[in-house]
């Protein structure tokens, strides 16, 4: 019987991905793990296409949407980084996103510059510095950090940047930064519209493949013990506070990346960009898909963005009831987000190198 | 002379009411060990409430009564229903207690829609000391805090109630060892701190008007002087609260106004930093 379904699985492993399955160790692998496995890249796949398709069949007013979607998928990729892997709860994570959209909005206004090859790294310092200033700040010293303290002091954070935006007028006040200048390369001038969409695409997808590839690292194993036992990850000798501020640092980097897309997709920045409601918001993102899988934050922001979308013309009233109540549901029984009805805890926490797996499912 | 005494008044009767709206706070915070993002709510709808009851002809103090049974009542609910499932994971309870309030917040939103309604003071006037005048209301909220304050503090320094709650608090395994029924102590906590909430938000209604965002403006405000006074004694987050509504009231008058309100956070966060165990280190009362 077992044997049986050790060859139907291994036959469903060799079709799907074939580079993948490897004979001797098929073996010994249990049915779990070895679902668990193949899982991922076809949900990664599927979205993957589904994104590539989206702006041909959908209507021009549609790919704009879509390409905020993609840009907040970036930016709850960079709150799952801190959340999902590190187990830090940044609540103000929007400080690092909407900062950097000031910044590049400031420069565009002040400076004239939109070179795409320009703003886009100014976009990303200035998220990369505000979060290694918080982050060093809050994560490291003498003691550590109590995770309640790191998590109301980003709030804070957030919640300050957003009264200081309100009141500044240099920042253009309540209003905040209006009609900024599109983004350039040479000549040309992106516009809300397909190129915009397949260019912030390929941003995403190359920052995906390099999160896929820091957690599966050693780096991201580390990570991984932290969030499940911060106190043994000390004793084998890792410096945890140092482990933290740097994926801290990394994804006040991408939310920067985001925001500066963000800012100029839509044109304009307002304080609400660095406050407390959009670093709730990506947490709804994150906490939907599934914390502590890359691809969970990327759909639960399309979800989440989607069905707001969609319900906004008839049920704009009670959507939020609905979200939080989801939200709710999702925290009581599925703390693992949307993404655990397909895939496996196996899958979710990874496997590190083929030798390590072969000994950790010997029975 | 009299500007001086003006500016007091106003910086004492904002610090007050910061006070009031985090005793329920500090409660919860100290002695459940969670911060109940939906603390704001709570406030919100002690708001709200009273705002019904003026809507529907009733007095305005039958409303500022109710208030405080009818979210403490919900607190209860509430407790037994979700909060009791968060407790072994602090960070969890914060995102259980954020999607309460999100809730809470939103419903209260589609009820009255984007307004801001007034509800009038139910004293009202002023009192005049000679040529200075001071709003008979606000000073009513000094001298209720300081009621409510001294009250809550004998309840739970003096009373077997309080003593059991500091008892579960302390050590719960030994307290269900003794016959102590923690999880109805911790319902019934949960239940005051949400009850003082509610008379907070019934008592500011008529010095901030009613809307859907009047709780979340005073939850972090809220949360910092939580952590500032320090989480696990009741005396800590009312000093805390002290300090923070008097420092937010106080540095306007000197500075900018909007540099005062950034400079309150980042002082407080500075402050926790270095020292985490806030102003009033220590368990118990």
């Amino acid at each position: 019987m077992s044997v049986v379904r050790e060859a139907i699985v291994a036959d469903a492993d060799d079709e799907v991905d074939g580079a993948m399955a490897d004979g001797a160790a098929a073996e010994r692998v249990n049915d779990r793990a070895k679902a668990g496995r193949k899982i991922l890249p076809i949900v990664e796949g599927l979205v993957l296409l589904a994104a590539l398709l989206a702006p041909l069949v959908l209507q021009d007013y549609l790919t704009v949407f879509a390409t905020r979607v993609i840009i907040l998928a970036l930016f709850a990729l960079s709150f799952d980084l801190v959340w999902g892997y590190a187990g830090i709860m940044s609540f103000g994570q929007a400080l690092f996103f909407g900062s950097a959209g000031y910044g590049v909005a400031l420069l565009a206004r002040d400076l004239n510059i939109t070179n795409i090859f320009l703003v886009l790294p100014a976009g990303t310092l200035i998220g990369l510095t505000f979060a290694l200033l918080l982050g060093g700040f809050l994560l490291l010293g003498r003691h550590p950090s109590s995770v309640i303290f790191v998590s109301l002091g980003t709030l804070t954070g957030s919640y300050a940047a957003d009264r200081l935006a309100r009141g500044w007028y240099y920042l253009g006040g309540q209003n905040g930064i209006p009609s900024i200048a599109p983004m350039s390369l040479g000549g040309y001038d992106f516009t809300e519209g397909p190129a915009f969409y397949y260019l912030v695409l390929g941003i995403l997808v190359v920052v995906y493949l390099l999160c896929r590839f820091l957690v599966r690292s050693q780096f991201g194993l580390a990570l991984a013990g932290l969030r499940e036992n911060e106190q043994r990850i000390a004793f084998f000798g890792y410096k945890a506070q140092h482990l933290k501020a740097i994926i801290f640092t990394i994804g006040g980097a991408v939310a920067g990346l985001a925001g500066s897309l963000y800012a100029f997709h839509e044109g304009f920045v307002w304080p609400n960009m660095v406050g407390v409601v959009v670093s709730t918001q990506v947490v709804l993102y994150v906490l939907f898909g599934g914390s502590g899988t890359l691809i969970g934050a990327v759909i639960g922001a399309v979800i989440v963005e989607g069905v707001s979308f969609w319900l906004s013309d008839n049920y704009r009233d009670i959507w939020p009831i609905i979200l939080g109540l989801l939200l709710l549901l999702v925290i009581l029984f599925r703390p693992l987000g949307l993404i655990s009805f397909v895939l496996g805890e196996r899958e979710r926490v990874g496997s590190f190198g083929a030798k390590q797996k072969e000994t950790r499912n010997a029975p | 002379m009299a500007n001086a005494f003006v500016a007091a008044f106003e910086i004492l009767s904002f610090g007050a009411i910061i006070v009031l709206i985090v005793l329920g706070l500090g409660i919860i915070a100290s002695m459940m060990g969670i911060f109940n993002f939906a603390q704001g709510e709570f406030v919100l709808l002690g708001a709200y409430i009273t705002y019904l009851a003026y809507a529907k002809g009733l007095p305005i103090w039958a409303g500022m009564v109710a208030a405080p049974f009818v979210v403490g009542a919900l607190g209860f609910v509430l407790e037994a229903l979700i909060i009791r499932r968060f407790y072994a994971a602090p960070i969890v309870a914060m995102l259980g207690t954020y999607a309460l309030g999100l809730i809470i917040r939103e419903a209260v939103r589609g009820l009255i829609g984007g307004f801001y309604l007034t509800v009038p003071e139910p004293i009202g006037g002023s009192i005049d000391i000679g040529a200075m005048h001071i709003s008979a209301w606000r000073f009513t909220i000094i001298v209720i805090t300081l009621l409510v304050m001294g009250l809550c503090y004998l309840l739970l320094s003096r009373t077997s109630f309080g003593l059991r709650v500091r008892a579960t608090l302390e050590n719960p395994s030994l307290a269900r060892a003794s016959g102590i029924s923690t999880p109805l102590i911790y319902g019934a906590t949960f239940a005051f701190g949400a009850a003082l909430a509610g008379l907070a938000g019934a008592l500011i209604v008529p010095v901030f008007s009613l809307f859907a965002d009047l709780g979340l403006r005073f939850l972090i405000q809220g949360f910092v002087a939580v952590m500032v006074g320090g989480v696990g004694s009741f005396i800590g987050p009312v000093a805390g609260a002290g300090v923070i509504g008097t420092l937010s009231a106080a540095l306007p008058w000197v500075m900018a106004p909007v540099v005062a309100d950034v400079l309150v956070f980042v002082l407080a966060i500075v402050f926790i930093k270095f020292r985490p165990q806030g102003l009033i280190a220590g368990k118990g009362v």
